[in-house]
């Protein structure tokens, strides 16, 4: 691929503000009312009034729990008392956003685009079943007792397992490594609970080979953030944290049917995208926030943007080397593993905080012993391995 | 369950051969090409001519897990069992289960065969 042209939006465009919310158990509450919290607090963050935002991505609505009305992103749009001129909402989980707010941008339609992701999962119940979507008819999969992410995901793992060396030996690391950075951040859902390896290796097994502390957190909550210029940037009130590069690719095949669930998965032409855009190499990366929805995915992901060989992630994780003062820190708000599940938000807005300075007692530096952050990498991913996006965050 | 359920117009013909114990699938007569899911054109050359074949039953394990936890109450006393893709001969990779089978003895590569069981009125594919 030319990157030339992508290469002039290098630092070009920048997240100004992140929303949070309260998350984890918050009964009582409906996925709109944290749709509206965050998207409102991001724009708070920004700096900005909500008249400014033009453009509204909201990531995959899951169907409304409780019989509230489907948080559609009208209803969105109506709750942030907005009329943006552009407004999305994807279905399916495609890993769209990011390109697409530095597109719009760009070609001129908007100016400030605000993404959200809200659920209530917990108090709504969520199975993460029926989101869960094949290429047979849902019949089919039930006449098997095929049954959702965790197993469609550790079929993947399973096929790793066979390929390549890995399991619940660099697994544990990953779990472990992220649970540390959990203990430091208030907000994680994991924040007050140790893990060790043990602990790990007794913790059920949901669908073999994955264990339940493989498996993401399932989180009442939302998390949004802004995009705009960083010319526009400039003149609000936090550090510029620019898009440095960003890069998208999606395998698309069904799981069920995947020749490249042990990689390389969408992860590896994503990151070269993002890389191309952003002119540097891999050991330009200072941490990285990478989309954990299984311990696994963080192993995949990591190995095909070029961090280890297949087989190698044990050594890579092992001996903290991605926990607090580790070398390569990953995931330093605990991740979708043991901090709170918004998809890519999670990891993103994240990354987004570090190069802030906004992360008190996890703050990348001298507070965890680990390298100041100038530019950290992000991933995003989707589907089962059938979409992926990756950005370059950097500190102008 | 009934037949109508599981197939979808795409795939009336699938269902239609496991009731008679056969693994029919589509060939492209252009390319060759043995496609699964059924589909309209192939995705290879996208062509629209499309013969039938029935399928040895033969494959291997590509991937598998074992399903201990009860995700749905239907399952309930059938935990564990293995959810496999296996992916035949001919090249389609199938979602099923293997049955019958010794859990310390499940490898990705094992040769397995199609074995047929009735879920109520339908007939579908399992492999051992
Ligand atoms: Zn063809």
């Amino acid at each position: 691929m030319n990157y030339t042209r992508i290469r002039k939006l290098r630092d070009k465009y920048a997240i100004v503000g992140v929303g949070y919310t309260p998350q984890g158990k918050i009964p009582g509450r409906t996925a709109m009312s944290f749709y509206a919290e965050a998207g409102a607090n991001a724009i708070q963050d920004a700096g900005l009034k909500k008249d400014a935002i033009d453009a509204l991505i909201c990531y995959r609505q899951f169907p409304a729990a409780n019989d509230e009305p489907e948080a559609t992103p009208y209803l969105v749009a109506q709750h942030l008392g907005i009329t943006p001129a552009i407004l999305s909402q994807e279905s399916y989980c495609p890993r769209h956003q990011f390109i697409q707010a530095v597109s719009l941008l760009e070609a001129g339609f908007c100016n400030y685009v605000l993404i959200i992701y809200a659920d209530n999962a917990v108090s709504g119940k969520r199975m993460f079943i029926n989101e869960a979507t094949h290429s047979e008819s849902p019949a089919y999969n039930f006449a098997y007792g095929e049954f959702g992410f965790v197993a469609d995901y550790a079929m993947a793992a399973r096929r790793a397992m066979h390929q390549f060396k890995t399991g619940p030996d660099t697994w544990k690391e990953i779990a472990v490594n992220q649970r540390k950075w959990a203990n430091l951040n208030q907000m994680a859902a994991m924040h007050n609970k140790t893990l060790d390896y043990d602990q790990y290796m007794n913790s059920p097994y949901l669908a073999e080979p994955f264990r339940r502390l493989d498996a993401s957190l399932i989180s009442d909550g939302g998390r949004a953030c802004v995009v705009t210029s960083v010319e526009r940037a400039r003149d609000l009130r936090h550090p510029v944290v620019a898009i440095m590069g960003v890069g998208e690719a999606n395998p698309s095949v069904d799981i069920h049917q995947s020749a490249y669930m042990s990689g390389p998965t969408g992860a590896k032409k994503a990151s070269e995208t993002a890389f191309g855009m952003a002119d540097i190499k891999l050991d330009a990366i200072d941490a990285c926030e990478i989309y954990d929805c299984f311990t696994y995915t963080v192993e995949i992901t990591m190995q095909d943007y070029g961090f280890f060989s297949p087989g190698e992630g044990n050594e890579f994780f092992k001996d903290g080397k991605t926990a607090p003062g580790g070398k390569m820190p990953v995931n330093t708000s605990g991740g979708l593993l043991s901090e709170a599940y918004f998809m890519g938000l999670t990891p993103i807005t994240e990354g987004v905080m570090q190069l802030m300075g906004r992360c008190g007692e996890r703050q990348l530096g001298e507070k965890t012993g680990t390298n100041k952050p100038e530019i950290i990498l992000c991933s995003d991913n989707g589907g089962v391995l059938q979409t992926h996006s990756c950005l370059i965050l950097r500190r102008l | 369950m009934e037949i109508n359920r599981i197939a979808t117009a795409d795939t009336v013909f699938f269902w239609e051969g496991c009731s008679n114990h056969q693994l029919r699938f589509q060939k492209c007569d252009e390319c060759g090409h043995v496609r699964w899911p059924a589909s309209i054109i192939c995705p290879k050359c996208h062509s629209m001519k499309t013969s039938y074949i029935v399928s040895e039953g033969e494959g291997e394990i590509y991937s598998f897990v074992i399903y201990h936890a009860v995700f749905n109450s239907n399952f309930k006393n059938k935990v564990p069992y293995v959810v496999a893709v296996v992916r035949l001969k001919e090249g389609p990779h199938l979602l099923t289960n293997i049955v019958d089978c010794d859990f310390a003895k499940l490898r990705c590569g094992r040769k397995v065969k199609v074995v047929w069981r009735k879920i109520g009125e339908v007939t579908v594919p399992c492999f051992q």
